[in-house]
């Protein structure tokens, strides 16, 4: 195993799903049930059993629109509110009209979600604002119920294949995409009618205080792969400078946990005991107040449950040991932290890209379109803001069904086969080579930079200087990286894309002059958020060979905002900065 | 530039007693999403290959004899 | 270019049975592994002759994959291993008897509810709860009495998930029943109707020996809306265990009951910032003006979450 062979096979289908994680997945069944004749392929890169965020399973979904305890207008203003403005409603009322039935689907699937004695949905409440979190006790099991249903559908699962560049048509429509496989770095050319994207978040970004490449917040394997192809078969990606940081435990760089705990009482203080988050939402604006505490004097943050009881505290492990990131259990028995008897220190994450959790992602309609035709995207890599779990699973499924729809009525469009051999042999450079510096250097050092440069509070010098030294790296890359086998060849490729990420991230975060999103995009030279100028989207994308951004409008509200509601956010954010 | 090898501490343990991956089994190496653990040659066992783990635990969980054993990586423990 | 199919084989069931037969357990229970992977019905058979295997790992590992698959077959292979002499094939058997959803399975479990192992009834209750057909509805209320109390938890399940009022009697009993599971179990199962008695039950539920059940009394007695049930919420808020205090604020809150708002006002003073926090939460959703002094001295609480919620409170009540 492992070593590298030469090969290439082309397969043709009529839907492609890149990323069986999430998303993928529910595309992939939603397009098959749409069109149970259609060829439905899912392409991924680890496997489909096993793979994305959900791995493991969750402890619940964050963002759940039950009937009787939420509205899809009341949750479409709090995306709204809750993102700065900055959003195009039409997506995010769709995800909340439609995400119940999705649930109840998922519950068909043998997916259990927390019920009562009553055999209802047990739905709880986690901020200030709406009853939106519903626990899934048993959410390991996810996956594989998951999995059943592809294999029932006769979907085309592909595992082990790593697609690294989509083909497109004359017409600059989608035609496909290339995949290597990770074991053999044989080549896939895989022609398709309509594709989606689902390769989750951009999560290897910058480098975690441990210095570990691969102690993550996200799943590793989610190195940016997705947000990089789309950039370079041309979409346009928005808002990439609302980065994703998030709220961990320190060190572990797993989830803290507040949406399991906090319905049970635990939450969030400083050193000395005390709350300190004003913000209602999990936003950027939360961050920086979580920055800011971790900076003063005050830090650092913890979370609390020690006074709890312990057979509370014994529910909540019953969870958190047990699903989602189970190995944090062992973490604390290392350390010696027992939750009845000391709070858990806290620390913010490195940074990503990720509409999952923030707002950065591959510009999509409500249809999960792209601006590249027949080109769809879903999950943590699209611009759906605040998505989670729920929403690759619903956007998931409304891609799949508008790209087989679509598929239904076109024909394959024909790729430039030059543009195989050039993807052929910018994937095998490295291979070719006897020696010089293998990937993980590559990789470690861009990744520091990220953190040096690019981290916030964003300084217009440091980003500059990051540039630089991106470029540096480009070039190393391009002409010293050495590849020994087939596994190291799909790190060489992840480094690529990191890289890719790296710049898009100094460049969006560059181009927006104002300080929007909290700590996500916190510009020293430009403190004050300026809607004259920037209540708009930034899009970023590559235009006859570089890099362009440019704005673009906030699509008309559905759901009205109105100035009062704006304030009262706007108010604790003034609180926070006297 | 000649490559040289650093030795480090991986967080996966296989008790080798246990695996039974000479039987057929490649269950861990399968469900990984990293893509690290291999089946020795040498030993017919499983192993970890590469040390790039996200201690996550699918090995561990659906290993049919309960061979695995995932540690916290050293560097954040 | 080679014809070669880059996808998952959807496996050869002939080849697997062929492995099924091996003398080796090992590869017999790789087998089975790679029968759940066909994910279709059809491995079902070959599932039910694994769960006969001599050897237990193999048993173990059938009666975890056969809850993968649905149906009466199926049931009928979980149900004869339940009562395994090794407790991990009869713990994975009665762990997928739960994940049944085929109504039509129901036929094969009910004549178990009266198996002389409790551990048996325990698990047929436990897959009955979940297909909510009426004809387990009889065998609940008679499990009720069952001598075992795990038994009788999953039988409060059976009749909690069907909702059916003349069932309420069944359970108020159960919410005196000796064992507190069985008091919990029966206590969050009451509030699916807005009923009186109910509402009657849970409040003397709320002084249970046991924390969790009153905590669990609080809770039902907001779900179920009945401001008869508000007095007793009251002297609930004299508690010895926060929780319970601090329940009983949130659903006072909820029945938006006026005349007690002062014994909630008390609470803004609190020395425990959640319960201070639950109480402006309670005084925003009574919106009684009589607590618009005491929650403006309050905007200056030292936690913020306090600040927030007095603010929204205040906001409830509006100026007028
Ligand atoms: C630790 C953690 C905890 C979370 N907790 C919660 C929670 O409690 N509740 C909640 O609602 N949400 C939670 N989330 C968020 C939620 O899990 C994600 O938003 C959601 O799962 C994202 O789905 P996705 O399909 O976009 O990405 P993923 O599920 O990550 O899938 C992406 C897939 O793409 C594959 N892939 C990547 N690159 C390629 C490539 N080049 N070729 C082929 N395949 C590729 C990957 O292997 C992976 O399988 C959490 C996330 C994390 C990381
Ligand atoms: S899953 Fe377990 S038995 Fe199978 S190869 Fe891995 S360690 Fe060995
Ligand atoms: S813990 Fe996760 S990443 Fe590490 S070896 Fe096991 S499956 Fe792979």
């Amino acid at each position: 195993m492992d070593e590298i062979k030469s090969g290439l096979t082309e397969v043709v289908c009529d839907v492609l799903v890149i990323g069986g994680g999430t998303a993928g997945p529910m595309a992939a069944y939603k397009a098959k049930r749409h069109s149970p004749g259609a060829r439905v392929v899912l392409l991924e890169k680890a496997n489909v059993k096993r793979s994305g965020a959900i791995a493991m399973g969750m402890d619940g979904l964050n963002n759940a629109v039950v009937p009787g305890y939420a509205t899809p207008e009341q949750y479409t203003k709090e995306i709204t509110i809750a993102n700065d403005g900055i959003c195009d409603q039409a997506p995010v009322y769709k995800y909340a009209s439609r995400c119940f039935k999705i649930i109840q689907e998922l519950d068909g699937f043998g997916i259990k979600f927390q019920k009562n004695e009553n055999g209802d949905f047990d739905v709880k409440k986690v901020h200030h604002l709406g009853s939106y979190v519903l626990p899934m006790p048993n959410g390991d099991t996810v996956k594989k119920a998951l999995y059943r249903q592809l294999r029932r559908e006769k979907v085309l699962i592909s595992n082990r294949y790593m697609a690294t560049r989509l083909l497109t048509g004359r017409d600059g429509q989608i035609a496909g995409a290339i995949a290597v496989n990770t074991r053999n770095a044989e080549f896939l050319v895989l022609r398709a009618k309509t594709v989606i994207l689902c390769a989750g978040a951009a999560g290897r970004l910058g480098l975690p205080q441990s210095g570990y490449l691969w102690g993550t917040y996200e799943n590793a394997t989610n190195s940016g792969d997705g947000y990089a192809m789309a950039y370079h078969a041309g979409a346009a990606l928005a808002n990439l400078e609302c980065y994703q940081i998030n709220p961990l435990i320190k060190d572990y760089n797993g989830p803290a946990c507040a949406y399991v705990a906090g319905p049970f009482g635990a939450y969030t203080t400083n050193s000395e005991g005390n709350r300190f988050i004003e913000c209602d939402y999990w936003s950027g604006q939360m961050m920086q107040e979580f920055y800011s505490e971790l900076q003063s004097g005050k830090g650092p943050v913890f979370l609390k449950l020690n006074h709890l009881h312990s057979d509370t505290i014994g529910k909540i492990e019953a969870v958190l040991h047990q699903v989602e990131r189970p190995s944090r259990g062992r973490f604390h028995e290392n350390r010696g932290t027992n939750y009845r008897e000391r709070m858990i220190e806290m620390h913010i994450s490195e940074i990503g890209f990720c509409s999952g959790h923030s707002a950065s992602g591959v510009y999509v309609d409500e249809f999960a379109r792209t601006t590249v035709s027949g080109l769809y995207a879903a999950g943590d890599m699209a611009s759906v803001p605040h998505n989670y779990m729920l929403g690759a699973f619903t956007n998931g499924a409304v891609a799949g069904e508008h790209a087989a729809e679509v598929a239904v009525n076109i024909d394959l469009a024909d790729y430039n086969a030059a543009d195989v051999v050039r993807e052929q042999q910018r994937v095998l450079a490295a291979t070719r080579r006897e020696d010089g510096i293998p990937p993980n250097q590559l990789e470690y050092k861009t990744r520091r930079f990220v953190n040096d440069y690019l981290q916030p509070p964003k300084v217009t010098a440091k980003m500059k200087l990051g540039q630089a030294r991106f470029a540096e790296i480009r070039e190393d890359m391009e002409s010293a990286m050495v590849v020994r086998d087939a596994h190291e060849l799909m790190r060489s490729l992840e480094a690529a894309s990191i890289l890719d990420c790296a710049e898009m991230a100094a460049f969006a975060s560059l181009f927006r002059t104002e300080s929007r999103w909290g700590l996500y995009h916190h510009r020293v030279e430009y403190p004050e958020k300026n809607d004259d100028d920037w209540l708009c989207h930034s899009i970023l994308r590559k235009r006859d060979g570089r890099m362009i951004a440019e704005k673009r409008p906030v699509a008309p509200y559905i759901v009205p905002i109105d100035e009062s509601e704006r304030s009262a956010y706007d108010s604790q954010r003034i609180r926070q900065h006297a | 530039m000649p490559i040289a090898h650093t030795p480090t501490a991986v967080p996966v343990i296989v008790d080798e007693a246990k695996c039974i991956a000479d039987k057929g089994c490649t269950v861990c190496v399968d469900v990984c999403p990293l893509d690290v653990l291999r089946i020795s040659d040498l030993t017919g066992k499983a192993y970890m290959k590469y040390d790039e783990c996200w201690y996550c635990m699918p090995c561990e969980t659906d290993c049919p004899t309960g061979a695995v054993t995932v540690n916290i990586p050293y560097l954040l423990r | 270019m080679t014809v070669f199919e880059p996808f998952e084989a959807f496996g050869d069931l002939e080849e697997i049975a062929e492995r099924l037969a091996s003398e080796d357990p090992s590869v017999r229970r790789l087998a089975v592994l790679d029968l759940v992977e066909m994910s279709s019905g059809e491995v079902v058979p070959l599932l039910a002759g694994a769960i006969l295997d001599a050897e237990p790992m193999v048993r173990q590992q059938a009666a975890q994959a056969l809850g993968e698959f649905d149906g009466i077959e199926v049931a009928k292979a979980l149900i004869g291993a339940v009562p395994d002499p090794v407790a991990e094939v009869a713990r994975a058997a009665a762990d997928s008897l739960a994940e049944l959803r085929d109504p039509e399975a129901s036929s094969v479990l009910l004549p178990l509810v009266t198996h002389p192992a409790a551990f048996v009834r325990a698990a047929v209750f436990r897959a009955l709860k979940a297909l909510q057909v009426d004809a387990s509805l009889g065998p609940a209320i008679r499990g009720l009495g069952d001598d075992d109390s795990a038994v009788r938890v999953q039988a409060v399940g059976v009749i909690g998930y069907l909702k059916k009022t003349e069932t309420l009697p069944s359970l108020i009993s159960a919410t005196r029943d000796k064992s507190a599971d069985v008091r919990l179990a029966a206590v969050n199962a009451l509030s699916f109707a807005r009923s009186e008695v109910g509402a009657q039950a849970a409040a003397a539920a709320l002084s249970d020996p046991e924390w969790q059940v009153r905590a669990a009394a609080a809770e039902a007695i907001g779900r179920i809306g009945q401001a008869s049930a508000a007095g007793a919420l009251i002297a609930s808020l004299a508690d010895g265990y926060w929780q319970v205090r601090q329940k009983a604020l949130q659903n006072l809150g909820r029945l938006r009951v006026r005349d007690e708002v002062e014994a909630i006002v008390a609470f803004l003073d609190d020395e425990l910032p959640s319960l201070r926090k639950d109480a402006a939460a309670a005084l925003g959703d009574i919106a009684d003006p009589r607590s618009r002094d005491a929650l403006t001295r309050h905007t200056g609480d030292a936690d913020p979450d306090v600040r927030k919620t007095v603010i929204w409170a205040l906001g409830q009540i509006g100026s007028g």
